[in-house]
Protein backbone atom coordinates (compact mmCIF):
# COMPACT_ATOMS: atom_id res chain seq x y z
CA UNK A 1 0.00 0.00 0.00
CA UNK A 2 0.93 3.66 -0.24
CA UNK A 3 1.58 4.87 3.28
CA UNK A 4 1.04 8.33 4.67
CA UNK A 5 1.17 10.30 7.89
CA UNK A 6 -0.96 13.26 8.81
CA UNK A 7 0.72 16.64 8.69
CA UNK A 8 1.01 18.65 11.92
CA UNK A 9 -2.16 20.54 12.78
CA UNK A 10 -0.32 23.89 12.75
CA UNK A 11 0.66 23.45 9.11
CA UNK A 12 -2.90 22.57 8.14
CA UNK A 13 -4.28 25.60 9.99
CA UNK A 14 -1.92 27.84 8.02
CA UNK A 15 -3.40 26.45 4.80
CA UNK A 16 -7.04 26.95 5.76
CA UNK A 17 -6.79 30.22 7.66
CA UNK A 18 -8.05 32.40 4.80
CA UNK A 19 -11.17 30.30 4.19
CA UNK A 20 -14.63 30.06 5.75
CA UNK A 21 -15.92 26.82 4.23
CA UNK A 22 -13.75 23.76 3.73
CA UNK A 23 -14.39 20.37 2.16
CA UNK A 24 -12.28 17.71 3.89
CA UNK A 25 -11.98 14.63 1.71
CA UNK A 26 -10.78 11.21 2.81
CA UNK A 27 -9.98 8.10 0.79
CA UNK A 28 -11.12 4.55 1.45
CA UNK A 29 -8.00 2.91 0.03
CA UNK A 30 -4.38 2.88 1.25
CA UNK A 31 -4.66 5.83 3.65
CA UNK A 32 -7.56 4.09 5.38
CA UNK A 33 -5.48 0.95 5.87
CA UNK A 34 -2.55 2.91 7.30
CA UNK A 35 -4.91 4.99 9.43
CA UNK A 36 -3.87 8.33 7.98
CA UNK A 37 -6.77 9.58 5.87
CA UNK A 38 -9.84 7.35 5.98
CA UNK A 39 -13.36 8.20 7.18
CA UNK A 40 -12.32 7.99 10.85
CA UNK A 41 -9.31 10.30 10.38
CA UNK A 42 -11.46 12.75 8.41
CA UNK A 43 -13.81 13.02 11.39
CA UNK A 44 -10.95 13.46 13.85
CA UNK A 45 -9.19 16.08 11.77
CA UNK A 46 -12.42 18.00 11.13
CA UNK A 47 -13.00 18.28 14.89
CA UNK A 48 -9.37 19.20 15.53
CA UNK A 49 -9.35 21.93 12.88
CA UNK A 50 -12.71 23.26 14.00
CA UNK A 51 -11.62 23.54 17.61
CA UNK A 52 -8.26 25.07 16.75
CA UNK A 53 -9.91 27.68 14.54
CA UNK A 54 -12.51 28.48 17.22
CA UNK A 55 -9.69 28.97 19.71
CA UNK A 56 -8.21 31.58 17.42
CA UNK A 57 -11.61 33.26 17.13
CA UNK A 58 -12.64 31.96 13.70
CA UNK A 59 -15.54 29.72 12.91
CA UNK A 60 -14.91 27.51 9.89
CA UNK A 61 -17.57 25.35 8.27
CA UNK A 62 -16.08 21.92 7.47
CA UNK A 63 -17.88 19.44 5.22
CA UNK A 64 -16.63 15.87 5.49
CA UNK A 65 -16.67 13.32 2.73
CA UNK A 66 -14.74 10.13 2.05
CA UNK A 67 -14.38 8.77 -1.47
CA UNK A 68 -13.93 5.15 -2.43
CA UNK A 69 -10.72 6.14 -4.29
CA UNK A 70 -9.30 9.60 -4.83
CA UNK A 71 -6.92 8.49 -7.57
CA UNK A 72 -9.82 7.66 -9.88
CA UNK A 73 -11.73 10.40 -11.73
CA UNK A 74 -14.89 8.29 -11.64
CA UNK A 75 -15.12 8.63 -7.86
CA UNK A 76 -14.01 12.26 -7.77
CA UNK A 77 -17.20 13.17 -9.64
CA UNK A 78 -19.01 12.53 -6.38
CA UNK A 79 -17.64 15.85 -5.10
CA UNK A 80 -19.29 17.89 -7.86
CA UNK A 81 -22.50 18.71 -5.91
CA UNK A 82 -20.45 19.86 -2.91
CA UNK A 83 -17.67 21.85 -4.54
CA UNK A 84 -19.52 25.13 -5.14
CA UNK A 85 -20.51 25.45 -1.51
CA UNK A 86 -16.90 25.50 -0.25
CA UNK A 87 -13.94 27.87 -0.63
CA UNK A 88 -11.24 25.23 -0.55
CA UNK A 89 -10.62 21.49 -0.39
CA UNK A 90 -8.29 19.60 1.90
CA UNK A 91 -7.46 16.06 0.82
CA UNK A 92 -6.44 13.31 3.22
CA UNK A 93 -5.41 11.00 0.38
CA UNK A 94 -1.88 10.38 -0.88
CA UNK A 95 -0.35 12.81 -3.37
CA UNK A 96 -2.15 11.06 -6.23
CA UNK A 97 -5.54 11.90 -4.75
CA UNK A 98 -4.64 15.52 -4.02
CA UNK A 99 -3.53 16.01 -7.62
CA UNK A 100 -6.62 14.37 -9.06
CA UNK A 101 -8.86 16.73 -7.09
CA UNK A 102 -6.75 19.71 -8.17
CA UNK A 103 -6.99 18.57 -11.79
CA UNK A 104 -10.76 18.10 -11.60
CA UNK A 105 -11.60 21.38 -9.82
CA UNK A 106 -9.30 23.90 -11.43
CA UNK A 107 -10.64 27.03 -9.72
CA UNK A 108 -10.57 25.61 -6.21
CA UNK A 109 -7.54 25.68 -3.90
CA UNK A 110 -6.62 22.14 -2.81
CA UNK A 111 -4.33 21.33 0.12
CA UNK A 112 -2.73 18.08 1.28
CA UNK A 113 -3.49 16.98 4.83
CA UNK A 114 -1.00 14.11 4.83
CA UNK A 115 2.61 13.53 3.86
CA UNK A 116 2.80 10.59 1.47
CA UNK A 117 5.64 8.37 2.62
CA UNK A 118 6.34 5.15 0.76
CA UNK A 119 5.04 1.89 -0.66
CA UNK A 120 5.22 -0.48 2.25
CA UNK A 121 3.83 -3.35 4.22
CA UNK A 122 2.44 -3.67 7.70
CA UNK A 123 5.01 -5.26 10.06
CA UNK A 124 2.63 -5.36 12.99
CA UNK A 125 -0.24 -3.29 14.35
CA UNK A 126 0.69 0.38 13.83
CA UNK A 127 4.06 -0.26 12.16
CA UNK A 128 4.64 0.02 8.41
CA UNK A 129 7.96 -0.40 6.60
CA UNK A 130 9.15 0.52 3.16
CA UNK A 131 9.26 -2.38 0.73
CA UNK A 132 9.15 -0.98 -2.82
CA UNK A 133 10.35 2.12 -4.65
CA UNK A 134 8.64 1.34 -7.93
CA UNK A 135 11.93 1.00 -9.83
CA UNK A 136 10.05 -0.40 -12.79
CA UNK A 137 12.31 -3.42 -13.23
CA UNK A 138 11.65 -5.80 -10.35
CA UNK A 139 14.70 -7.65 -9.05
CA UNK A 140 12.98 -9.66 -6.35
CA UNK A 141 13.24 -12.89 -8.31
CA UNK A 142 17.02 -12.64 -8.11
CA UNK A 143 17.36 -11.34 -4.58
CA UNK A 144 15.37 -13.89 -2.67
CA UNK A 145 12.29 -11.68 -2.43
CA UNK A 146 14.07 -8.87 -0.56
CA UNK A 147 14.46 -5.54 -2.36
CA UNK A 148 17.90 -3.89 -2.21
CA UNK A 149 16.55 -0.73 -3.84
CA UNK A 150 13.93 -0.04 -1.19
CA UNK A 151 15.59 -1.66 1.80
CA UNK A 152 19.33 -1.04 1.43
CA UNK A 153 20.23 2.50 2.57
CA UNK A 154 22.80 2.70 -0.23
CA UNK A 155 20.67 0.94 -2.83
CA UNK A 156 23.57 -1.40 -3.51
CA UNK A 157 23.12 -3.81 -6.35
CA UNK A 158 26.04 -5.90 -5.12
CA UNK A 159 26.00 -5.82 -1.34
CA UNK A 160 26.53 -5.83 1.48
CA UNK A 161 28.75 -2.86 2.25
CA UNK A 162 31.22 -2.69 5.13
CA UNK A 163 28.57 -1.21 7.40
CA UNK A 164 26.57 -4.41 7.79
CA UNK A 165 26.95 -5.71 11.33
CA UNK A 166 25.08 -8.61 12.90
CA UNK A 167 22.33 -8.33 10.32
CA UNK A 168 21.86 -4.61 10.93
CA UNK A 169 22.48 -1.61 8.74
CA UNK A 170 25.05 0.96 9.87
CA UNK A 171 22.35 3.65 10.00
CA UNK A 172 20.76 2.03 13.06
CA UNK A 173 20.21 -1.22 14.92
CA UNK A 174 16.49 -1.02 14.20
CA UNK A 175 17.16 -1.27 10.45
CA UNK A 176 17.78 -4.66 8.93
CA UNK A 177 20.63 -4.97 6.44
CA UNK A 178 18.83 -5.83 3.20
CA UNK A 179 21.82 -7.79 1.97
CA UNK A 180 21.98 -9.83 5.17
CA UNK A 181 18.31 -10.64 4.62
CA UNK A 182 19.02 -11.53 1.00
CA UNK A 183 21.88 -13.84 2.05
CA UNK A 184 19.76 -15.60 4.68
CA UNK A 185 16.89 -16.05 2.28
CA UNK A 186 19.07 -17.36 -0.58
CA UNK A 187 20.68 -19.79 1.85
CA UNK A 188 17.25 -21.07 2.88
CA UNK A 189 16.40 -21.54 -0.77
CA UNK A 190 19.71 -23.25 -1.49
CA UNK A 191 20.56 -20.48 -3.97
CA UNK A 192 23.77 -19.14 -2.41
CA UNK A 193 25.40 -19.15 -5.87
CA UNK A 194 23.12 -16.26 -6.80
CA UNK A 195 24.82 -14.15 -4.17
CA UNK A 196 28.14 -14.16 -5.98
CA UNK A 197 26.69 -13.26 -9.35
CA UNK A 198 27.67 -9.71 -10.26
CA UNK A 199 24.70 -7.51 -10.98
CA UNK A 200 25.52 -4.82 -13.56
CA UNK A 201 24.86 -1.09 -13.00
CA UNK A 202 21.13 -0.58 -12.86
CA UNK A 203 19.15 1.01 -15.64
CA UNK A 204 17.22 3.75 -13.79
CA UNK A 205 15.01 4.71 -16.73
CA UNK A 206 12.11 2.42 -15.81
CA UNK A 207 12.31 3.86 -12.28
CA UNK A 208 11.59 7.39 -13.42
CA UNK A 209 15.04 8.28 -14.70
CA UNK A 210 13.50 9.19 -18.05
CA UNK A 211 10.89 11.47 -16.50
CA UNK A 212 7.33 10.95 -15.23
CA UNK A 213 6.08 7.49 -16.06
CA UNK A 214 2.90 6.32 -17.66
CA UNK A 215 1.37 2.93 -18.36
CA UNK A 216 -0.76 2.59 -21.47
CA UNK A 217 -2.61 -0.70 -21.82
CA UNK A 218 -3.75 -0.78 -25.42
CA UNK A 219 -6.23 -3.55 -24.62
CA UNK A 220 -7.94 -1.39 -21.98
CA UNK A 221 -7.35 2.21 -23.09
CA UNK A 222 -10.34 3.95 -24.67
CA UNK B 1 42.71 42.53 -17.43
CA UNK B 2 40.62 39.67 -16.10
CA UNK B 3 37.21 38.71 -17.47
CA UNK B 4 35.57 40.06 -14.31
CA UNK B 5 37.44 43.36 -14.42
CA UNK B 6 36.68 43.87 -18.10
CA UNK B 7 32.98 43.28 -17.54
CA UNK B 8 32.97 45.60 -14.56
CA UNK B 9 34.78 48.26 -16.60
CA UNK B 10 32.10 47.97 -19.31
CA UNK B 11 34.63 46.56 -21.76
CA UNK B 12 33.42 44.17 -24.47
CA UNK B 13 34.39 40.59 -23.54
CA UNK B 14 34.95 37.75 -25.97
CA UNK B 15 34.41 34.21 -24.73
CA UNK B 16 34.87 30.97 -26.63
CA UNK B 17 33.45 27.59 -25.68
CA UNK B 18 35.64 24.50 -25.68
CA UNK B 19 34.56 21.01 -24.76
CA UNK B 20 36.70 18.55 -22.89
CA UNK B 21 37.50 15.26 -24.65
CA UNK B 22 35.61 12.03 -24.26
CA UNK B 23 38.79 10.32 -23.16
CA UNK B 24 42.14 11.56 -22.02
CA UNK B 25 43.57 12.91 -25.25
CA UNK B 26 43.81 16.61 -24.51
CA UNK B 27 46.01 17.59 -27.44
CA UNK B 28 43.21 19.10 -29.53
CA UNK B 29 41.80 21.04 -26.59
CA UNK B 30 45.18 22.43 -25.66
CA UNK B 31 46.10 23.28 -29.27
CA UNK B 32 42.78 25.04 -29.86
CA UNK B 33 43.18 27.04 -26.66
CA UNK B 34 46.71 28.11 -27.52
CA UNK B 35 45.55 29.18 -30.96
CA UNK B 36 43.22 31.82 -29.53
CA UNK B 37 45.27 32.81 -26.49
CA UNK B 38 45.33 36.60 -26.25
CA UNK B 39 42.38 36.95 -28.61
CA UNK B 40 39.63 35.94 -26.16
CA UNK B 41 39.09 37.01 -22.58
CA UNK B 42 38.15 33.57 -21.32
CA UNK B 43 37.29 30.07 -22.44
CA UNK B 44 34.02 28.60 -21.27
CA UNK B 45 34.36 24.90 -20.47
CA UNK B 46 31.04 23.01 -20.34
CA UNK B 47 30.85 19.94 -18.15
CA UNK B 48 28.95 17.04 -19.68
CA UNK B 49 26.96 19.23 -22.01
CA UNK B 50 24.04 17.60 -23.82
CA UNK B 51 24.34 14.67 -21.45
CA UNK B 52 27.52 13.38 -23.08
CA UNK B 53 30.01 11.86 -20.63
CA UNK B 54 33.34 13.63 -20.94
CA UNK B 55 36.33 14.66 -18.89
CA UNK B 56 35.07 17.01 -16.20
CA UNK B 57 34.91 20.78 -16.68
CA UNK B 58 37.05 21.28 -13.60
CA UNK B 59 39.98 19.49 -15.23
CA UNK B 60 39.30 21.27 -18.51
CA UNK B 61 39.25 24.63 -16.79
CA UNK B 62 42.52 23.95 -15.01
CA UNK B 63 44.09 22.92 -18.33
CA UNK B 64 43.00 26.23 -19.86
CA UNK B 65 44.54 28.17 -16.97
CA UNK B 66 47.75 26.19 -17.42
CA UNK B 67 47.83 27.45 -21.02
CA UNK B 68 47.52 31.00 -19.70
CA UNK B 69 43.88 31.40 -20.72
CA UNK B 70 41.28 32.34 -18.12
CA UNK B 71 38.54 29.73 -17.70
CA UNK B 72 34.86 29.83 -16.87
CA UNK B 73 33.58 26.40 -15.91
CA UNK B 74 30.01 25.15 -16.04
CA UNK B 75 28.29 23.79 -12.96
CA UNK B 76 24.91 22.09 -12.98
CA UNK B 77 22.88 19.77 -10.80
CA UNK B 78 22.06 16.65 -12.82
CA UNK B 79 25.10 14.54 -11.92
CA UNK B 80 26.26 15.73 -8.50
CA UNK B 81 24.58 16.14 -5.17
CA UNK B 82 25.24 19.08 -2.84
CA UNK B 83 28.24 17.29 -1.28
CA UNK B 84 29.98 16.69 -4.61
CA UNK B 85 29.12 20.15 -5.94
CA UNK B 86 30.48 21.92 -2.88
CA UNK B 87 33.60 19.75 -2.95
CA UNK B 88 34.20 20.59 -6.61
CA UNK B 89 33.59 24.29 -5.99
CA UNK B 90 36.22 24.34 -3.25
CA UNK B 91 38.58 22.38 -5.48
CA UNK B 92 38.00 24.84 -8.33
CA UNK B 93 39.09 27.75 -6.18
CA UNK B 94 42.18 25.95 -4.95
CA UNK B 95 43.11 25.04 -8.52
CA UNK B 96 42.87 28.66 -9.66
CA UNK B 97 39.45 28.81 -11.30
CA UNK B 98 37.91 32.23 -10.74
CA UNK B 99 34.74 32.04 -12.82
CA UNK B 100 31.75 29.74 -12.56
CA UNK B 101 28.65 29.52 -14.64
CA UNK B 102 25.56 27.80 -13.28
CA UNK B 103 23.67 26.26 -16.16
CA UNK B 104 20.70 24.09 -16.92
CA UNK B 105 21.53 20.48 -17.79
CA UNK B 106 20.10 18.25 -20.47
CA UNK B 107 17.76 15.61 -19.11
CA UNK B 108 19.61 12.33 -18.42
CA UNK B 109 17.47 10.29 -20.80
CA UNK B 110 18.61 12.54 -23.67
CA UNK B 111 22.29 11.82 -23.12
CA UNK B 112 24.64 8.96 -23.89
CA UNK B 113 24.22 7.38 -20.45
CA UNK B 114 20.46 7.46 -20.48
CA UNK B 115 20.24 4.61 -17.96
CA UNK B 116 22.09 6.61 -15.28
CA UNK B 117 20.38 7.86 -12.17
CA UNK B 118 19.63 11.56 -12.19
CA UNK B 119 20.77 13.42 -9.08
CA UNK B 120 19.19 16.90 -9.18
CA UNK B 121 19.63 17.30 -5.44
CA UNK B 122 19.73 21.08 -5.97
CA UNK B 123 18.37 23.25 -8.75
CA UNK B 124 20.09 26.22 -10.41
CA UNK B 125 18.81 28.66 -7.79
CA UNK B 126 19.88 26.32 -4.98
CA UNK B 127 23.32 25.91 -6.52
CA UNK B 128 23.80 29.67 -6.87
CA UNK B 129 22.79 30.06 -3.23
CA UNK B 130 25.23 27.29 -2.27
CA UNK B 131 28.06 29.20 -3.99
CA UNK B 132 27.08 32.36 -2.09
CA UNK B 133 27.02 30.39 1.15
CA UNK B 134 30.51 29.03 0.53
CA UNK B 135 31.72 32.53 -0.30
CA UNK B 136 30.38 33.62 3.08
CA UNK B 137 32.57 31.05 4.80
CA UNK B 138 30.02 28.34 5.53
CA UNK B 139 28.97 25.12 3.87
CA UNK B 140 25.34 24.27 3.21
CA UNK B 141 25.08 22.47 6.53
CA UNK B 142 26.23 25.63 8.34
CA UNK B 143 29.73 24.49 9.23
CA UNK B 144 32.62 26.99 9.04
CA UNK B 145 35.06 26.62 6.16
CA UNK B 146 38.79 26.60 6.71
CA UNK B 147 39.63 29.07 3.93
CA UNK B 148 36.94 30.83 1.95
CA UNK B 149 36.59 30.58 -1.84
CA UNK B 150 35.60 33.44 -4.11
CA UNK B 151 34.25 33.39 -7.64
CA UNK B 152 32.73 35.53 -10.35
CA UNK B 153 29.57 33.57 -11.03
CA UNK B 154 27.14 33.84 -13.91
CA UNK B 155 24.04 32.08 -15.12
CA UNK B 156 22.33 31.41 -18.41
CA UNK B 157 18.97 31.79 -20.07
CA UNK B 158 18.00 28.61 -21.94
CA UNK B 159 16.68 28.75 -25.50
CA UNK B 160 12.98 29.56 -25.45
CA UNK B 161 10.30 28.58 -27.94
CA UNK B 162 7.71 31.32 -27.44
CA UNK B 163 6.70 34.35 -25.42
CA UNK B 164 5.38 32.27 -22.50
CA UNK B 165 8.65 30.31 -22.25
CA UNK B 166 10.63 33.54 -22.48
CA UNK B 167 8.60 35.09 -19.65
CA UNK B 168 9.39 32.04 -17.49
CA UNK B 169 13.08 32.21 -18.39
CA UNK B 170 13.22 35.91 -17.52
CA UNK B 171 11.48 35.32 -14.19
CA UNK B 172 13.94 32.52 -13.43
CA UNK B 173 16.87 34.72 -14.48
CA UNK B 174 15.64 37.43 -12.11
CA UNK B 175 15.74 34.90 -9.27
CA UNK B 176 19.22 33.79 -10.32
CA UNK B 177 20.48 37.36 -10.23
CA UNK B 178 18.87 37.83 -6.82
CA UNK B 179 20.84 34.88 -5.45
CA UNK B 180 24.21 35.84 -6.82
CA UNK B 181 24.50 35.55 -10.63
CA UNK B 182 26.53 38.53 -11.81
CA UNK B 183 26.31 38.06 -15.58
CA UNK B 184 23.94 36.26 -17.92
CA UNK B 185 24.70 34.25 -21.02
CA UNK B 186 21.84 34.14 -23.49
CA UNK B 187 20.96 31.76 -26.37
CA UNK B 188 22.43 31.95 -29.87
CA UNK B 189 21.65 35.03 -31.94
CA UNK B 190 20.87 34.50 -35.60
CA UNK B 191 18.86 37.67 -36.14
CA UNK B 192 20.36 40.75 -34.52
CA UNK B 193 17.18 42.80 -35.09
CA UNK B 194 15.08 40.21 -33.30
CA UNK B 195 17.68 39.97 -30.54
CA UNK B 196 17.43 43.71 -29.86
CA UNK B 197 13.94 43.46 -28.39
CA UNK B 198 14.92 40.42 -26.28
CA UNK B 199 18.06 42.20 -25.16
CA UNK B 200 16.15 45.26 -23.97
CA UNK B 201 14.18 42.98 -21.62
CA UNK B 202 17.15 40.98 -20.35
CA UNK B 203 19.29 44.00 -19.58
CA UNK B 204 16.58 45.19 -17.19
CA UNK B 205 17.87 42.46 -14.87
CA UNK B 206 20.75 44.79 -14.13
CA UNK B 207 23.74 42.54 -14.88
CA UNK B 208 25.92 42.28 -18.01
CA UNK B 209 24.33 40.27 -20.82
CA UNK B 210 26.50 38.11 -23.05
CA UNK B 211 24.73 36.57 -26.05
CA UNK B 212 25.94 33.45 -27.79
CA UNK B 213 27.06 33.39 -31.40
CA UNK B 214 26.79 29.90 -32.82
CA UNK B 215 28.81 28.77 -35.82
CA UNK B 216 26.46 27.33 -38.45
CA UNK B 217 28.68 24.56 -39.78
CA UNK B 218 26.38 23.49 -42.58
CA UNK B 219 23.11 24.17 -44.33
CA UNK B 220 21.64 21.07 -42.68
CA UNK B 221 22.40 22.37 -39.20
CA UNK B 222 20.89 25.76 -40.02
CA UNK B 223 17.76 24.09 -41.37
CA UNK B 224 17.54 21.79 -38.37
CA UNK B 225 17.72 24.67 -35.90
CA UNK B 226 15.27 26.71 -37.96
CA UNK B 227 12.76 23.87 -37.90
CA UNK B 228 13.23 22.58 -34.39
CA UNK B 229 13.79 25.80 -32.47
CA UNK B 230 11.35 28.50 -33.54
CA UNK B 231 12.70 30.79 -30.81
CA UNK B 232 16.10 30.79 -32.54
CA UNK B 233 14.79 33.04 -35.35
CA UNK B 234 16.81 31.65 -38.25
CA UNK B 235 15.25 33.49 -41.16
CA UNK B 236 14.57 32.09 -44.64
CA UNK B 237 16.91 34.75 -45.90
CA UNK B 238 19.77 33.35 -43.80
CA UNK B 239 19.07 29.82 -45.03
CA UNK B 240 19.07 31.11 -48.63
CA UNK B 241 22.36 32.89 -48.05
CA UNK B 242 24.03 29.65 -46.91
CA UNK B 243 22.40 27.59 -49.67
CA UNK B 244 23.55 29.96 -52.42
CA UNK B 245 27.10 30.20 -51.12
CA UNK B 246 29.87 28.52 -53.08
CA UNK B 247 31.72 27.82 -49.82
CA UNK B 248 29.17 27.08 -47.12
CA UNK B 249 31.74 26.52 -44.39
CA UNK B 250 33.24 29.92 -45.04
CA UNK B 251 29.75 31.41 -45.19
CA UNK B 252 29.04 30.11 -41.69
CA UNK B 253 32.25 31.69 -40.43
CA UNK B 254 31.34 34.93 -42.17
CA UNK B 255 27.85 34.94 -40.63
CA UNK B 256 29.23 34.27 -37.13
CA UNK B 257 31.86 37.01 -37.50
CA UNK B 258 29.34 39.53 -38.84
CA UNK B 259 26.94 38.72 -35.99
CA UNK B 260 29.67 39.35 -33.43
CA UNK B 261 30.57 42.65 -35.09
CA UNK B 262 26.91 43.70 -35.05
CA UNK B 263 26.50 42.79 -31.39
CA UNK B 264 29.63 44.67 -30.36
CA UNK B 265 27.88 48.02 -30.19
CA UNK B 266 24.94 46.58 -28.26
CA UNK B 267 26.05 44.02 -25.67
CA UNK B 268 28.83 43.56 -23.16
CA UNK B 269 30.33 40.62 -24.92
CA UNK B 270 29.78 37.45 -26.87
CA UNK B 271 30.27 33.75 -26.33
CA UNK B 272 31.32 31.95 -29.50
CA UNK B 273 30.13 28.36 -29.80
CA UNK B 274 31.74 26.25 -32.49
CA UNK B 275 30.83 22.72 -31.31
CA UNK B 276 33.91 20.79 -32.39
CA UNK B 277 35.19 23.37 -34.88
CA UNK B 278 37.23 25.31 -32.37
CA UNK B 279 40.05 25.49 -34.94
CA UNK B 280 37.80 27.89 -36.86
CA UNK B 281 37.73 30.38 -33.98
CA UNK B 282 40.66 32.49 -35.28
CA UNK B 283 38.90 32.88 -38.63
CA UNK B 284 35.66 33.95 -36.93
CA UNK B 285 37.54 36.47 -34.80
CA UNK B 286 39.25 37.79 -37.98
CA UNK B 287 35.87 38.42 -39.63
CA UNK B 288 34.59 40.06 -36.45
CA UNK B 289 37.62 42.34 -36.39
CA UNK B 290 38.69 41.13 -32.95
Amino acid sequence: MITAERKPLEELIEYIKPFKRLLLVGCNECVTVCAAGGRKEVGLLASGLHMAMLKSGTNIEIHEHTLERQCDPEYIDELVPMIDSVDAVMSMACGCGVQEIARRFKGKPVFPAVNTKFMGASERQGVWSERCQGCGDCLLGKTGGVCPIARCAKQLMNGPCGGSTGGHCEIGEDVDCAWALIWERLKELGQEDRFVEITPAKDWRPGGGAGPRKIIREDLAE
Amino acid sequence: MSFQKRLQANEFVVLAEMHTPKGVNISRLVTDARRIKGRVDAIVVPDMDNGIMRMSALAGGVLMQQQGVEAIIHLYCRDRNRMALQGDILAAHVLGIENLMVVHSEEMSQGDHSDAKTVDDLDEIGLLKAIETLQNGKDMAGFDLDGIPSFFTGCSIAPYADEAALAEELAAAQQKVAVGARYILTPPVFDVGQFASFFSRVKELGVPVIPTVFLLKSLAIAQYIANSEPGAHISDELIRRIRKSGDREQEGIQIAGETIAALKSMTQGVLIQTLGWEHKLPAILDVAGL
